[in-house]
């Protein structure tokens, strides 16, 4: 018996033209990628651009989503590469290209929810501080942390889409660890 | 203080799949030497302050629709009769204001101005006020009906271009995908009822008050 999920029958009817089909199907994973590149990316401008554009390359290449992965593991790879990129991006623009560990600019995010309630204030206050954690790493350590504990993927998936073995992707996710560690006892920004 | 093994073992610790001996070895290991173990422990707890991460919601956005629409070349009229429809308790609302405002009347007499609300009453506002609100509740019902009739219509085309695409899908598939479409045309519908409902509380709310303000004119006018 063939198993149709609800990404594949979304997928399906988007194809067929149905505009309802294609907003349930952003709406499924808009928050997981947007969250995505807040993390990775540092600020919500850029997590904003990243998601944009991650829907644009799903919309254009929806036509070749074959099923043969699951929809979520192809959206996130299209995720990976789009984020990669525009790291490339920014880093030319902002050194030529010369700096590798560059911090994205966390100015805009915990001013941007000044009106919330205060669970959301304390949420927020949080992810706040695990983001200026991350953003002490170096694009390429922050991605594996990325993968490992947001995304749980295995050490042997990861060094398939970074091209890396998967010894460098532990000792790179062990390094990055223990930099978070220090920067969290010199900040004491974590519990 | 350091142990040469502290990479290495905690390296390992965090890898997906270890050896049953391995394992046993980096367990042996932890439990003799105070170094490693402390330095596991701050690991562990960076890492599960990490995982501490709550979604952030997501800025508004418009989801790719308008270059979707002009893609696909579909008129946007699949939601557009709701959007006008969202305007019409504040339409009556204005509407209820017009009424108020034509039964004013203003007489100058001398050197003093009278001003009053219609020759009424306000027993004659109120009524006038419930049969608007009872009115607001028939077209609330009415939009909730055309609503589900337009979200059944989603439905049916869903379930029509999967059976088109996919050739093979069993009866089970279809029932299954179409109580996933069912519950969510029911959180969309449980969404749009409670939305509707505070818009028409609180233009209800509203003529409540200029009803207050006319009463608290015209008594103020009389006084003089």
């Amino acid at each position: 018996m063939s198993f149709i999920d609800e990404d594949e029958a979304l997928i399906a009817a988007a194809l067929n033209g149905s505009a309802f089909a294609w907003e349930k199907l952003v709406k499924r994973y808009e928050s997981k990628i947007y969250n995505h590149g807040l993390r990775l990316m540092g600020n919500s401008s850029d997590a904003m651009d990243l998601m944009q554009e991650v829907f644009l390359g799903v919309y254009r290449n929806l036509h070749r989503f074959r099923g043969d992965a699951k929809f979520s593991s192809w959206i996130f790879r299209i995720a990976h590469n789009k984020a990669v990129d525009l790291n490339r991006r920014k880093r030319i623009l902002a050194t030529g290209g010369s700096s590798d560990d560059e911090g994205p600019d966390l100015d805009r995010y915990p001013d941007e929810h000044g009106d919330e309630p205060e669970s959301r204030m304390q949420e927020q206050q949080q992810n706040g501080q695990i983001l200026s954690m991350l953003t002490q790493l170096p694009f390429d350590q922050r991605l594996i942390v990325e993968l490992k504990i947001y995304q749980s993927q295995t050490f042997e998936e990861i060094a398939e889409m970074q091209d890396i073995s998967v010894n460098t992707a532990k000792t790179r996710f062990y390094t990055a660890l223990r930099k978070l560690k220090t920067v969290s006892e010199e900040t004491h920004v974590l519990p | 203080m350091s142990c040469p093994k502290t990479e290495h073992i905690l390296q390992e610790y965090f890898a997906d799949d270890l050896a049953p001996l391995a394992s046993e070895e980096i367990e042996r290991h932890l439990a003799q030497c105070p170094i490693c173990s402390a330095e596991l422990n701050a690991l562990l707890q960076t890492r599960d302050a990490l995982a501490g991460w709550q979604d952030s919601q997501v800025p508004h956005w418009d989801r790719g629709m308008e270059l979707f629409r002009r893609e696909h070349q579909a008129p946007r009229t699949e939601n557009s009769w709701f959007s006008s429809w969202q305007w019409l308790p504040t339409g009556a609302s204005l509407a209820m204001l017009c009424v108020l405002l034509l039964n004013t009347s203003v007489t100058v007499s001398g050197s003093s101005v009278s001003i009053e609300f219609g020759d009424s009453d306000n027993a004659d506002i109120s009524a006038n006020l419930a049969d608007f609100q009872q009115q607001q509740q028939q077209e609330l019902q009415s939009i909730i009906a055309r609503f589900e009739e337009r979200q059944d219509n989603n439905n049916i085309q869903l379930l029509q271009a999967v059976v088109a695409q996919t050739q093979q899908a069993t009866a089970d598939n279809l029932d299954r995908i179409y109580t996933y479409f069912e519950e969510q045309r029911q959180q969309d519908m449980e969404t749009m009822r409670v939305s509707y409902q505070q818009l028409v509380d609180s233009d209800y709310a509203t003529i409540q008050s200029l009803q207050d303000l006319a009463q608290f004119v015209s008594f103020q006018s009389n006084v003089q």
